[in-house]
């Protein structure tokens, strides 16, 4: 598959700016998740590269094939994007065989060759044998996997997925997602993924991007923008956590709640972000900063506690495994243990 | 290689075009009544219109619209709660002899009760008449919102404390208003048409009164100021109902459907909407067929089997002609609304909704006044073709609409993306999935068209008969016997296909999508 390029990419509906000066690239078998909160564009962006709309400045490659200049636009019938939209939308009037092999070139493909590819799509995406279902005698992760069939099935530059796993339950949504990436992967395709699940961005692909306001706020890896948010706002966009009032000494340490009272430290004003999986809670009174136990809320394969601190009105969140036997009201000692992020005010 | 960068339009210029062009014929009757109008000086147009009799004409006309909406309004509203609340065995099947009348043109009504009733006449008379001719449309419509209701909101309102009285006042009664004035509309554009039961009952509405004036003293003018005020009237009908539309609140998107928490089993109910549902049967199918049939076998002359057929053949040719052109007139307006809502898309929807204001009669002067002008294509065939396509238009295009809405663009977006340009999409995804909804909804103007009165007997080429204006021109002069075969035949090739294809199959069982938006319509 190949690379793609967009930059200085502008999309208006009307009068408002949807996506202003956005760029990034991916290379040749990457596969990107675009992150964000409904509104923000990034529907609009996947469709803009797949050509179903047309922006109104900048520029998309895909390779080297020029696809989008300003407000020229490559149809989308001759850009070959394999499109995966929500909830599969498959032909309601065609069989499974038919929908896949839709869009394969009847002119330039015999029969036989339509029928081996057809069916090569089946056994890809594990339903072999339902050729002849109708769309509507299928679950809905049996339609999102023939959705992602058909558009593999012409072999296209990139795969744009629009949120295939939004109206599947969670226990399905994971296993689908894990063959999905996992058969992409195999494939060496050029993906972007559209999610607002920051679990499934992090966990399906190679680069993050999260998108605010029609632009891209921040990139990279999973664990790079998960690790190094650049700014509060995206460390909660990328998973919980917890932003806590601050002040930063000349020298550059950093005074916050659980090391300090922070009210009688010196220096510039700001915040810390700090994510519940790295406090350590301990019953030694020696280490750390004492802590009530307000409220424990358990999820199974782990809980989240709880606390507030005696000298600072805000409430500390801290992520535990299993149940930990703690009990609401109790006393306990807090440290962090992890890197200290500093945002000015 | 073809894959060059092109500026992509939002509507399609030839679309604009060609939508342009239907809406510019479409409006060419009523601009040349317009004309035709005009051509009175304005004192003879204030005589006219303030003379004694034009008031009593439009007086007589608004008395039998008011009092025909609202019995229908309460006895629909009656027998369709009757039928939806009332616990009887096998009350479903209450619905069946209550929307058979259907299939009956108003004009074969009113022939069937004089023969029955001799001195039938009068304002009184034709309200009866058109009561029986309309009631089915207002009842079947609410019977269709009440199958619709949203069980989830009862269940609240019942644990919300609620009693059932209640309930039906302050959670089913707001949600069946709607329907309720989808009905009135349906019934008072009847009635605002109807030529065949007021001529026959020597009641002069606007309708009689236009044909009247065209006929007698070949007074154009004076006819087209007339038609002027009938299209007026009916223009401000169907803004009353649509102000009343907009207040109406949306549904609700997630919702089950069903009402048994509310079920009556009192006896007195019981007995009372057998009653009406009887009373309503016997003057609305039993009386009506019976009549029919009783003339038909007891006609001593013998049938004329050539005439028969001849006038069954017009009839049909024509029809079919009539539904194939307004077919062809709803393409591009129904693709520009599939397009999206530009606002040229939003201007042509209301436009053709206009159009559905046009009487028969209004159409029909319209078209005899220039078909002069257009030499041979006076009293021809083609001209009455093209007056159905105008008439049935807002119908066609209803059911063009339904048909491609059938279609989620994200359906034809994935096709796009996999290679299919424009023109293949339109073949191989939107014409097989429409297909089937725009043939049924062109077989139903074409089955309306047959059962036309006015328009055809202002148009029809001299010397030509169709069984609609043999039926009239036979009952006319009180040949009842004559009249017996050309209405059973018409009810049996146009009015009973119309009445099956057009019954919602969740009026008569679970609720289920249907073509219902695409039926309704009417025989004038």
């Amino acid at each position: 598959m190949t690379s793609l390029e967009v930059s200085h990419l502008d999309v208006k509906f009307g009068n408002r700016k949807v996506i202003s000066d956005l760029s990034f690239s991916l290379s040749s078998g990457e596969i990107a998740s675009l992150l964000g909160p409904s509104g923000c564009g990034k529907t609009t962006l996947l469709r803009a590269i797949a050509g179903l709309l047309t922006p109104s400045g900048g520029t998309i490659r895909l390779g080297t094939q020029l696809v989008g200049l300003s407000s020229l636009s490559l149809a989308p019938h001759k850009r070959s994007t394999g499109y995966v939209p929500q909830q599969g939308a498959l032909f309601p009037h065609l069989n499974v065989a038919r929908n896949i092999a839709f869009g394969i070139d009847k002119k330039k493909f015999s029969r036989s060759q339509i029928e081996s590819r057809t069916f090569e799509m089946l056994e890809l995406i594990g339903m072999s044998g339902y050729e002849q279902v109708m769309p509507t005698e299928l679950s809905g992760g049996q339609q999102t996997r023939v959705a992602l069939a058909r558009a593999l099935a012409i072999k296209p530059k990139m795969v744009l997925l629009d949120e295939p796993f939004s109206a599947l339950d969670a226990h399905l949504r994971n296993e689908l997602r894990a063959d999905v990436i996992a058969l992409l992967r195999s494939l060496g395709a050029t993906a972007i993924l559209v999610t607002h699940d920051r679990e499934e961005a992090l966990v399906a692909s190679d680069k993050v991007f999260l998108m605010r306001d029609g632009a891209i706020a921040q990139y990279g890896s999973p664990e790079d923008v998960y690790e190094n948010p650049t700014s509060p706002e995206i460390a909660v966009s990328t998973g919980d956590a917890m932003i806590l009032p601050a002040r930063q000494s000349m020298d550059g340490t950093v005074s916050y709640p659980l090391n300090t009272i922070v009210n009688n430290a010196a220096g510039s004003k700001g915040y810390v972000v700090i994510r519940p999986e790295e406090i350590v809670v301990s019953q030694q009174s020696s280490v750390g900063m004492k802590a009530k136990l307000l409220a424990l809320d358990y999820f199974g394969h782990d809980a989240m506690l709880t606390f507030s601190l005696a000298h600072t009105s805000d409430l500390i969140k801290v992520r535990v495994a299993g149940h930990a036997g703690y009990l609401v009201g109790e006393t306990l000692s807090l440290s962090h243990e992890g890197p200290i992020r500093f945002f000015k005010e | 290689m073809s894959d060059t960068l092109t500026r992509s339009g939002r509507t399609s210029s030839r679309l604009v075009a060609l939508a342009s062009a239907v809406l510019l014929v479409t409006f060419i009757p009523l601009f040349y009544l317009v004309i035709r109008a005009a051509e009175k000086p304005v004192g003879a147009i204030a005589d006219l219109l303030l003379r004694p009799r034009t008031v009593e004409i439009v007086a007589t006309t608004a008395i039998i619209l008011v009092a025909v909406v609202l019995i229908n309004v309460l006895l629909g509203t009656l027998i369709a709660a009757g039928i939806h609340f009332v616990r009887l065995p096998y009350a479903h099947l209450l619905i069946i002899p209550m929307i058979l009348p259907l299939a009956i043109p108003s004009y074969v009504f009113t022939y069937t009760w004089i023969a029955l009733v001799p001195d039938l006449s009068g304002v009184v008379a034709a309200i009866f008449i058109l009561v029986l001719t309309t009631l089915p449309y207002m009842m079947l419509s609410i019977v269709i919102a009440l199958r619709r209701l949203d069980s989830g909101l009862i269940e609240v309102a019942r644990t919300l404390g609620l009693s059932k009285t209640a309930i039906l006042f302050r959670v089913v009664t707001p949600q069946i208003k709607g329907a309720i004035s989808a009905g009135s509309l349906l019934s008072g554009l009847y009635v605002l048409s109807d030529f065949g039961a007021v001529s026959l009952l020597n009641v002069t509405t606007l309708t009689v009164s236009i044909q009247n004036l065209f006929k007698s003293t070949y007074d154009r003018s004076g006819a087209a100021i007339m038609a002027l005020v009938l299209v007026a009237a009916s223009t401000v009908f169907i803004a009353l109902e649509s102000g009343l539309k907009r207040r109406q609140a949306n549904e609700s998107a997630s919702r089950r459907t069903g009402t048994k928490h509310l079920r009556i089993s009192n006896s007195s109910a019981r007995i009372s909407l057998l009653v009406l549902v009887s009373a309503y049967t016997f003057v609305g199918v039993i009386a009506p067929i019976s009549v029919l049939l009783s003339r038909f076998f007891s006609n001593s002359a013998p049938i004329q089997w050539a005439e028969l057929f001849s006038a069954g053949l017009s009839a049909v040719s024509i029809a079919a002609a009539g539904a194939g052109l307004a077919l062809l007139f709803s393409i591009p307006l129904g693709a520009l609304v599939a397009q999206g809502s530009s606002r040229f898309a939003l201007f042509s929807e209301k436009a053709v909704l206009v159009s559905h204001a046009l009487p028969g009669v209004v159409i029909g002067l319209a078209l005899v006044s220039l078909g002069s002008k257009l030499g041979p294509l006076y009293q021809s065939v083609a001209l009455l073709a093209f007056a159905y396509a105008i008439l049935f238009l807002a119908k066609s295009v209803a059911a063009m609409n339904y048909s491609l809405q059938l279609i989620s663009p994200s359906v034809k977006e994935a096709a796009a993306t996999l290679g299919k340009s424009k023109g293949e999409i339109a073949r191989t995804i939107t014409f097989p999935i429409a297909f089937p909804s725009i043939a049924l909804g062109t077989l139903l103007v074409f089955l309306t068209a047959m059962k036309e009165l006015p328009a055809t007997l202002m148009l029809r080429p001299i010397g030509m008969e169709t069984l609609a204006t043999q039926v009239w021109s036979y009952a006319a002069v009180s040949k009842f016997n004559e009249a017996a075969p050309y209405a059973l035949l018409l009810i049996i090739i146009a009015a009973v296909p119309t009445f099956l294809l057009s019954l919602p199959r969740e009026a008569l069982d679970r609720p289920r999508n249907s073509v219902r938006d695409l039926q309704l319509g009417e025989s004038r």
